[in-house]
């Protein structure tokens, strides 16, 4: 780890800056200042310019559509493209199932889905979690039954973001029921959404919208073809792909954006004579919140610089924890620098966006500490495998 | 409470002299190596003026007493507080007239040791740094005082050297942290009640999950502010964030620390007391978390986002 930035990199953090600035539509980009929700053309048409430009996997393999790039590069270059309000690639394709295919699949499944998945020409959903099964995964009871070349896939996931959009999901399945440990009967399958037997029924959220969904398997025949390495190996290439999130989940530049859009906020609301800028209390929320974040990133950068072949540092762990509650610290923030302005959700009177939108995005945000491991689960993977609390 | 032996070996180590110049004889190095020395002293629990080393020096500049304060045969206390006053790194009510000075200076650290100690006093609208070389008691009285001024002009100078001296409590309260954790983290493993260890209880296995959060967290602060200081040593940013960083996660590893250990936690016979009790130091020297927080405060509407890298 080094203090400041080489002439290098600074180069390179400018071309990102110039590029995510001036190449990805403002409409699209603004959204992230209002907290807009995202349609899935604005998902689509930024993944696509970031593919076209070679940026929307860059931690991919080099002959899959990787970067030769540093970590540090990596870092600024995730930290520009969300500073700058650049939704992320499709994290499905982009962090979880690509990972995995690149490392696991045969070179066939590779060669076959790898370049679609980069494009965006598929569009991935994730069927880890089912109703019985949450933190406790591996209890998962969708089952896969191989008649012939083929699998008949029964049972339910739910959870399953922008399943709606999805043209295929990677679903974590049962095939060996009578495996000693839960973990060794599972394996993950590649399902086509629109196969015969899959129904995809909606969730509503805690802010109204609609991002996550059920999804049901009713007798689907799925090519056994489409199983991802060996059978019955599905755990371990979940545990890959729970690593990569974890560690790719820390949102720093998206916060740094939203402290900036909190105080630039806080800067125009007025309270007696000035504004809530003028506050001390609430600078030294926002003060705190910033020594809160540059300990964050500073992590971020250690951790990154620590980790060898593709070995995380432990301290990765702690990542996902803090990033979740800063994240969350942020938002808590926005509803309360918008003030009674909060209270209007609906557009249409001459409440500004980003505050109308305050609440819903501060109560939807409360997912972040509860998916991809909740932040009971990353504590127990710190006291467990890091400092040996085994009990 | 001043160990003179360990001092004699921390001096022949070269450890008091590490950041100051080798013509006064120092060592040369920086403010990396005093954080290195300064963990590992806190990492033992270590009770030593070394951080009020590396601020007294500092304040001396070249003057010649530094090179009896890098050899160890003279100890030499910075006095910067004033008695009923909250922290101030500047004098308030301590004067420097007509070559006298008056006011007083309470609580001198380590003063029943101290051979020689350097303070400030407000001169017009500058800061004079100033030298009393005789014992002193805690309180010091500085009327009447024989008193060497060693700066006319010396704020910068003031800001240096408690920039050094905040760099060195907070690598101190790094390592006690992690002794604090580890010896936690062991008793969890080995005490038994309810017929098994403690580290079944899932209430205590996370909060020792929350502590090394803390002490991870605060691990990657002092590090860059000590390449902060390396870069440019009047950077008071990055020193505000480590004292308030290291003053929240010090409260909150001391304190669970303690909690996690039951009864002999509070007792003076073991060792997470003593933690404890110099983390709580550590917080109320040069400053506390709410002190940085507020200055950092004054100014957040200066910028925009965050940048750590600029
Ligand atoms: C908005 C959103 C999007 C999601 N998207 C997807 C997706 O696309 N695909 C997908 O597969 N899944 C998705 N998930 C599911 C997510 O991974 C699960 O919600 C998560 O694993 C937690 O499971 P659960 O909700 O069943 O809670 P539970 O596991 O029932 O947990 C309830 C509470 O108990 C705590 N708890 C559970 N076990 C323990 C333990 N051993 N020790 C201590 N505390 C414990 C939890 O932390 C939590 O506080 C999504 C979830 C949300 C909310």
């Amino acid at each position: 780890m080094e203090r400041g930035l080489s002439a290098q990199d600074q180069q390179f953090r400018q071309e990102m800056r110039e590029f995510f600035t001036t190449q990805i539509p403002q409409e699209i980009r603004a959204k992230a200042h209002t907290g807009e929700e995202l349609t899935k053309d604005d998902i689509a048409t930024t993944h696509r310019l970031l593919h076209a430009a070679g940026m929307a996997v860059p931690a991919w393999p080099v002959e899959w559509g990787g970067k030769d790039w540093s970590n540090r590069q990596r870092y600024l270059w995730f930290d520009e493209l969300q500073l700058a309000g650049v939704p992320a690639p499709l994290a499905f394709n982009a962090n979880m199932i690509g990972p995995v295919l690149a490392t696991f699949a045969s070179e066939e499944m590779k060669a076959r889905f790898l370049p679609p998945t980069a494009a965006l020409d598929i569009w991935w959903c994730q069927g880890f979690s089912e109703p019985e099964a949450g933190s406790d995964l591996a209890s998962l009871r969708t089952t896969a039954v191989r008649d012939g070349d083929e699998y008949v896939v029964n049972g339910q996931k739910t959870w399953t973001t922008l399943g709606q959009y999805a043209d295929w999901i990677f679903a974590l399945v049962r095939t060996d029921p009578a495996a000693p440990k839960p973990q060794q009967g599972i394996s993950m399958l590649l399902i086509e959404m629109t196969s015969p037997g899959v129904t995809v029924r909606p969730i509503q959220l805690i802010d109204g919208g609609h991002e996550v969904n059920e999804v049901f398997f009713d007798n689907v025949r799925v090519p056994a073809d489409n199983l991802v390495g060996e059978e019955n190996h599905g755990w371990d290439y979940a545990k890959f792909l729970l690593g990569n999130e974890r560690v790719g989940v820390a949102p720093v530049g998206w916060i740094k954006r939203k402290l900036a859009d909190v105080k630039a906020h806080a800067a125009q609301v007025a309270e007696g004579e000035g504004t809530l800028l003028d506050d001390p209390l609430l600078a030294a929320r926002i003060a705190e919140l910033e020594c809160d974040l540059a300990a964050l990133e500073l992590t971020v950068l250690r951790v990154a610089a620590n980790s060898h072949h593709g070995k995380p540092d432990p301290a990765s762990s702690i990542l996902k924890l803090r990033g979740s509650q800063i994240q969350q610290d942020v938002l808590e923030l926005m509803v309360d620098v918008a003030g009674p302005a909060s209270l209007a959700w609906e557009p249409g009177d001459d409440t500004p966006d980003w505050a109308r939108r305050s609440a819903p995005v501060y109560l939807n945000f409360r997912k972040a500490s509860i998916y991809g491991g909740s932040n009971e689960v990353q504590r127990s993977v710190i006291s467990s495998g890091i400092l040996g609390l085994k009990g | 409470m001043f160990d003179a032996k360990l001092w004699r070996a921390l001096a022949e180590m070269g450890t008091l002299g590490l950041p100051f110049p080798e013509e006064a004889g120092g060592m040369g190095a920086g403010p990396v190596e005093v954080m290195i020395v300064a963990s590992e002293l806190g990492r033992a629990g270590v009770r030593s003026p070394y951080a009020e080393t590396m601020v007294a020096g500092t304040l001396l500049g070249d003057d010649a007493l530094l090179g009896s304060l890098c050899d160890g045969s003279a100890l030499v206390v910075p006095a910067l507080t004033e008695p009923g006053r909250a922290w101030s790194p500047l004098p308030v009510g301590v004067v420097l007239s007509g070559g006298a000075a008056s006011g007083v200076r309470a609580p001198v650290p380590y003063a029943a040791a101290a051979d020689h100690v350097v303070t400030t006093a407000r001169a017009g609208d500058s800061t004079a740094i100033l030298a009393v070389d005789a014992p002193v008691s805690s309180t010091l009285d500085l009327a009447g005082k024989a008193i060497r001024v060693l700066a006319e002009d010396g704020e910068a100078t003031v800001r240096r050297a408690i920039n050094l001296g905040i760099l060195a409590l907070g690598a101190e309260a790094l390592g006690a942290m992690d002794t604090a954790l580890a010896l936690t983290v062991d008793y969890l493993k080995t005490r038994k009640q309810f017929g098994v260890p403690l580290a079944r209880f899932q209430t205590l296995t996370q909060r020792a999950a929350d502590m090394y959060t803390s002490v991870e967290l605060t691990r990657s602060v002092v590090y860059f502010a000590a390449m902060s200081l390396a870069a440019d040593p009047d950077d008071e940013v990055a020193i505000a964030r480590l004292k308030v960083s290291a003053g929240k996660a010090g409260r909150h590893v001391g304190q669970e620390a303690v909690q996690l250990h039951g009864g002999i936690g509070v007792t003076a016979e073991y060792a997470v007391s003593h933690l404890l009790a110099r983390l709580t130091a550590i917080e109320h020297t040069y400053g506390d978390a709410r002190y940085h927080l507020a200055r950092l405060a004054r100014r957040v509407g200066d910028y925009g986002a965050l940048d750590l890298m600029a």
